[in-house]
């Protein structure tokens, strides 16, 4: 992991790159997860036990994207990209889901941050929640039930400033 | 109208909510096939025929910008309607699909509008 993705987490509240990835989120969340998100202070006693799933991406900035989301939240998200009910759902489904979730969003936020650059997203995976704070850029939601956390470290890249 | 419809992506969940956003944007779907990559796709073409074909880009074994090419390179698949799916926004990559032979492209996130004015748009008013 890139020295400066180790820094102390800051949180930008609704301005800078904290309203970029509020907009953003919330517009990935309404448009394809059916979820409402609402930008809120970071309260962060959930993380141990979140779904959390990292994306690393490379080409003209370099740097690591993590989405962490608390489990009855998950369910609520997959169930709705499903259209199914909570109850009907695997854990795997749910997980598979979160994956798709943090693909889509890394992606609309490097697509927002920084338009037309060349950048290839690796597959994510499945992290643990110890690295959720790894980014030098981070915001949380509330949606109905529950916490989303997002955190974004940039390190270099062929154009990064 | 019934469409046909072949949905390539390697994310089951993905192509169950495509599958679902069909049916949530007003299409009557009347077959849905299904495939994990590109070559998955060819294989599940070679009997069948469909009215469009959605895939994403970037798929293990092959590719959505090689499943292009093969597609252009048959003579029967070339005249199916493809539309892509993809996180990726940049002017450069849907110039570059469009060029390989794809008649729409939608960037994640979409609504099931969005994708229905796509595919009105790729299919036709006929199937509207």
């Amino acid at each position: 992991m890139p020295e400066q993705l180790q820094s102390a987490p800051r949180t930008d509240g609704v301005t800078g790159f904290g309203a970029i990835v509020v907009r953003v989120a919330a517009q990935v969340l309404e448009t394809m997860f059916f979820e409402e998100a609402v930008a809120t202070a970071c309260e962060h006693a959930w993380l141990p036990t979140a779904v959390t799933v990292h994306v690393s991406f490379e080409g003209s900035h370099r740097g690591e994207f993590l989405l962490s989301v608390a489990p009855d939240t998950a369910r609520s998200i997959a169930a709705g990209f499903l259209g199914l009910d909570p109850e009907e759902l695997t854990g795997t489904q749910a997980a598979e889901v979160i994956l798709e979730l943090a693909n889509i969003l890394c992606g609309a936020l490097m697509s927002t941050l920084w338009p037309e650059s060349a950048l290839s997203l690796d597959t994510p995976e499945l992290a643990s929640a110890e690295h959720a704070f790894l980014g030098s850029m981070h915001c949380c939601f509330t949606l109905p039930d529950g916490m989303v956390a997002v955190s974004i470290g940039v390190s270099d890249g062929d154009g990064a400033a | 109208m019934p469409i046909s419809v072949m949905i390539v992506d390697d994310s089951a969940v993905m192509r169950g909510f495509i599958r679902r956003v069909l049916t949530l944007a007003g299409f009557e779907v009347s077959e849905c096939l299904e495939a994990s990559n590109g070559e998955e796709a060819l294989t599940g073409l070679e009997g069948h025929s469909v009215d469009v074909i959605l895939t994403d880009i970037n798929m293990p074994k092959m590719n959505g910008e090689e499943l292009l090419r093969r597609l252009e390179m048959d003579a029967r698949l070339r005249s199916v309607p493809t539309l892509v799916i993809s996180t990726d926004a940049t002017k450069a990559r849907i110039l570059k699909m469009l060029s390989l032979g794809a008649q729409g492209y939608i960037t994640k996130p979409f609504s099931p509008e969005a994708l229905r004015e796509e595919l009105e748009r790729v299919l036709g008013e006929k199937y509207a």
